[in-house]
């Protein structure tokens, strides 16, 4: 047989040309990224920047570390993370199961995109009038209750989509066996949808931890570990951003190395939710 | 006959249970259409003394921001927001979608199971450290190496000819949110694109079509609402971006001709100049205006999105 | 049965009320008295500064603790005056409308701005020699007539354009240069905005042909005393006759200082930097703002900003007291 040469064989390899190269530039880019953030930030990082607190000289670029930063973006995110995924989930199984295609759902699910698109420094200014108005300072209690805020379009949405590939037979099946639909929704469809929700509140849980403009104005900051919900709390996006603000080399150095602790603590959190997810997935039916 | 289900009484009871969640689980659905319109509602009561004054069109529409002299001209904003952001998206969805159909259509395994990871990573990287690396990596390299190369390849157009002497400009900006939008758009539509049965493919590459053939002509149409929808999803994040563009963008007030030219998209205005806010009088005023604006432009650009989306899924149903 | 454990209960009650009494009168220094959490958010330039004066007084006072933001001078007047804070940092003057908000103000120190050009600028050497007077930085920096780097040396051959680099955040170093320059607005001043002190300091290295204007902790390196890396302080030309006089040549940090304490430097772009409490400061901020002003002199200099002057001094004393 003749083999002719088309056009098409031509536009395979045409397009896989392409996406070899779009892939190499994706990955390149995070190379450079994460590169970037090490090389500027490996250097000043040691252990006294992870398990002490700023001491006084600390900005002057003297002793001292962030552990202060360290935990508060923990227990802002964390809190956040935890208060969101509280409504999310079950606001996100209900428009999975009862809302799904009718208009009131899919306005919803407008509400939660527009809210998605908000940039966070309007949640802060927001939240900083709310709080304000009810006479809370900048705390930890109003950086985790903005955090929550923020986090919430995400995570529903991102849950929704998931949701939506739930297998219909599962649910079916479910249904036919007498459940009713909360049930089913509780019991069989968050189980096995339990590694796409993990994805969900990994996804918001990154935002949270990663924001500066909306803690800025709603947790502040301290050199002080948290302790307590109704005084402010550091957090790592801030520590970054103030850093970088000193006149001081050593300081500017250090900001990096928060960056860079920053992402890794984002790194160890999502591949331990990945092997969470692993572990989980032993729900889940093929 | 054999009984199925529980006894009648417990059955009453689940669909008691079932009836109360329902009704109220109803009310956490409230909340996220609530929170739009009482943000929009608070932004709109503070920003009232400069809405309330000027006509709307004459603030969307000027071109002169000089606070203390009370002239409010958003128009460089308004520009400055929009040129940033479709520069994004050009320079994102290609290559995103692109990146996407390898990983789903012709990736191995191993290449596939690094890469998720690898995405998540992206996309949850902080935006400090993307306007860090902006600033060190991406500003320079847009002044020494893509501006004069563009100049000289393209200069023919006002499009890539520019006077401002430094990187910091929309294409700085562009590339970096770029970057922090791709993951996001690539994970949607790697998602869509695996939800496309396999039998479909089967069989078109069973009737002697090439692979991309039958990524093209098969899987594309179907995903077509999908891609949207991620598209969209990139969009909201671009448009919600604040701390990284505000780095590497050059914040002068001025309506951008180029896209080397430096722009002052609406977040960092307000981001820049939220604490002087007592300090000026209507200045507060202003800033929230900003505020609303972004709410608005984000609500109509969502509506938007849907109703094609709608109107996507109906046609090919 | 019931008495005995009445009984129990009341010598129960006696231990923990006699143990209360107890601590309410231990045996006290007359620095322990102070408790309290002091807020205080604020210009980055008086970040570093405050907290050394933090730490010190809590050595003095261990019973009084401090939580401290950076974010800008005007989130430090906001916060202050919308009661978020306790003291606000403010790195400028405090306007009108802030004092009818309820602003009280007290400066703590002086710090100055210097304008400073890339270390490769083409005409370097005349700049030295000849200064920038004010009048061209209007020409510059307000109404943009003066373009090229050969207008300013008065060498017209020279066509290099200058690239002015300006503050995009709201900040105290804009505004008080920018006053320096016919009592104009941040918002007046043309250029190219970069964010963040160090970013302007940057920016103008990374330009031969930059201008800009830095406050003296970010001018200056604080090792070294010498100006930052790739940049040069210009000599400001306070007499208009052409020449930089030796003291208007500014080539260390000491130097720069010493211009400042004396005077000599103008002022503006020399200002004192303010904290800022609503209403007259009471209580613990009350005796706070007094030790700043009275034991705090003494870490001032080594975090690199100029002392007030003894009127400035007594000045602020009598609005603390």
């Amino acid at each position: 047989m003749k083999k002719h040469w088309h056009w098409r064989h031509l536009e395979e390899t045409l397009a896989r040309g392409l996406m070899l190269l779009s892939f190499a530039v994706v990955a390149v880019s995070l190379a450079l990224i994460l590169g970037t953030v090490m090389a500027r930030g490996l250097p000043s990082l040691d252990w006294a920047m992870l398990t002490q607190s700023p001491k006084g000289g600390y900005y002057l670029g003297k002793e001292g570390g962030i552990l202060n930063a360290i935990l508060g973006s923990l227990y802002l995110a964390g809190g956040g993370t935890l208060l969101a995924f509280l409504f999310s989930l079950p606001l996100s199984l209900y428009l999975q199961t009862y809302v799904r295609r009718s208009s009131w759902g899919h306005f919803v699910r407008l509400g939660l995109d527009v809210l998605w698109g908000i940039p966070s420094i309007v949640y802060g200014a927001f939240g900083f009038m709310v709080m304000l108005a009810i006479g809370l300072r900048a705390s930890l209690l109003g950086g985790v209750l903005v955090l929550a805020l923020l986090e919430m379009p995400i995570m529903t949405r991102a849950m929704d989509e998931v949701l939506q590939m739930m297998p219909e037979e599962l649910e079916q099946a479910s249904l036919a066996l007498g459940a009713t639909r909360f049930e089913t929704a509780l019991r069989v469809v968050s189980r096995q949808m339990l590694p796409g929700i993990l994805t969900a509140v990994l996804l918001a849980f990154g935002r949270g931890i990663g924001d500066a403009a909306s803690v800025l104005f709603t947790a502040g900051y301290t050199d002080r570990l948290p302790t307590s919900l109704l005084r402010p709390a550091a957090s790592l996006p801030l520590a970054v951003f103030f850093q970088l603000g000193t006149p001081y080399p050593e300081v500017q150095q250090r900001a990096y190395a928060a960056a860079l602790i920053l992402t890794v603590l984002v790194l160890i959190i999502s591949l331990g939710s990945r092997w969470l997810a692993g572990r989980l997935g032993q729900f889940v039916v093929k | 006959m054999p009984r199925l289900s529980s006894p009648p009484s417990v059955l009453a009871a689940r669909q008691r249970r079932e009836r109360l969640t329902r009704r109220g689980l109803f009310f956490l659905t409230v909340f996220p259409p609530l929170l739009v319109v009482v943000m929009a509602a608070v932004l709109l009561g503070r920003a009232w003394p400069i809405l309330g004054q000027n006509s709307l069109w004459a603030l969307m529409s000027g071109r002169v921001w000089k606070p203390v002299a009370g002239q409010f001209g958003f128009l460089p904003f308004l520009s400055g927001t929009l040129w940033v952001t479709l520069a994004a998206l050009v320079l994102a969805v290609p290559p995103s979608l692109l990146t996407a159909i390898y990983l789903a259509e012709y990736a191995r395994p191993p290449t596939r199971a690094f890469m998720k990871p690898v995405l998540d990573l992206l996309a949850a990287i902080p935006s400090v450290v993307y306007g860090v690396w902006g600033v060190i990596a991406i500003v320079p390299w847009v002044q020494h190496t893509l501006a004069p190369f563009c100049r000289r390849a393209f200069g023919f157009l006002p499009l890539f000819r520019s006077e401002n002497p430094t990187g910091f400009s929309i294409m700085a900006g562009a590339i970096v949110l770029a970057v922090m939008v791709a993951p996001f758009i690539i994970a949607v539509t790697y998602e869509v694109f695996r939800a496309v049965p396999e039998g479909m493919r089967q069989a078109s590459l069973a009737v002697g079509a090439t692979r991309w053939q039958t990524i093209r002509h098969v899987v594309l149409p179907k995903t077509l609402a999908g891609v949207l929808a991620g598209i969209v999803l990139g969009l909201s994040r671009a448009l919600g971006e604040t701390m990284a563009v505000l780095m590497v963008v050059g914040n002068v007030v001025q309506v951008p001709r180029s896209l080397f030219d430096a722009a002052y998209p609406l977040p960092a205005l307000i981001a820049n100049n939220y604490g002087e806010m007592m300090s000026i009088p209507l200045y507060d005023a202003a800033l929230m205006t900003a505020a609303l604006i972004l709410l608005v432009i984000v609500l109509m650009f969502n509506v938007a999105a849907t109703l094609v989306l709608r109107r996507m899924k109906a046609r090919s149903q | 049965m019931k008495s005995q454990y009445m009984g129990l209960a009341l010598i129960a009650l006696v231990v923990v009320l006699a143990s209360a009494c107890g601590q309410a009168t231990p045996a006290i220094r007359p620095e322990d008295d102070l408790q309290g959490v002091i807020s205080i958010s604020g210009a980055f330039a008086l970040y570093p500064m405050m907290q050394r004066w933090a730490e010190e007084f809590h050595k003095v006072h261990p019973g009084v603790e401090f939580d401290i933001s950076a974010g800008g001078a005007g989130k430090g007047m906001t916060d202050a005056l919308s009661g978020a804070v306790d003291i606000g940092m403010v790195s400028r003057e405090v306007s009108e409308e802030e004092e009818a908000q309820g602003a009280y103000w007290v400066p703590v120190v002086i710090d100055a701005v210097f304008p400073t050009v890339s270390n490769k600028n083409p005409v370097l050497d005349d700049l030295l020699a000849k200064g920038i007077s004010q009048d061209t930085f209007i020409k510059i920096f307000i109404t943009g007539e003066v373009k090229t780097w050969g207008q300013v040396v008065g060498r017209p051959e020279i066509t290099d354009e200058i690239h002015p680099f300006t503050r995009a955040d709201a900040c105290g170093a804009a505004d008080v240069w920018a006053k320096y320059l016919g009592g104009k607005k941040q918002e007046d001043l043309l250029g190219i905005a970069v964010s963040g002190d160090p970013g302007l300091v940057d920016a103008v290295a990374k330009d031969p042909l930059g201008l800009g204007y830095n406050n003296l902790n970010y001018a200056y390196d604080a090792e070294s005393g010498r100006p930052v890396a790739g940049v040069v302080v210009v000599p400001i030309d306070r007499n208009g006759n052409g020449v930089a006089e030796a003291d208007e040549l500014l080539e260390t940090k000491s130097e720069a200082q010493e211009a400042v304490a004396s005077g000599r430097y103008p002022s503006p772009p020399a200002r004192p930097l303010n904290l800022v409490t609503k209403g007259k400061p009471q209580g613990l901020v009350q005796v706070f703002l007094e030790w700043i002003l009275t034991d705090g002199r003494q870490f001032v200099g080594e975090a690199g900003y100029i002392p007030l002057s003894s009127e400035q001094l007594a000045e602020a004393l009598r609005k603390v007291r």
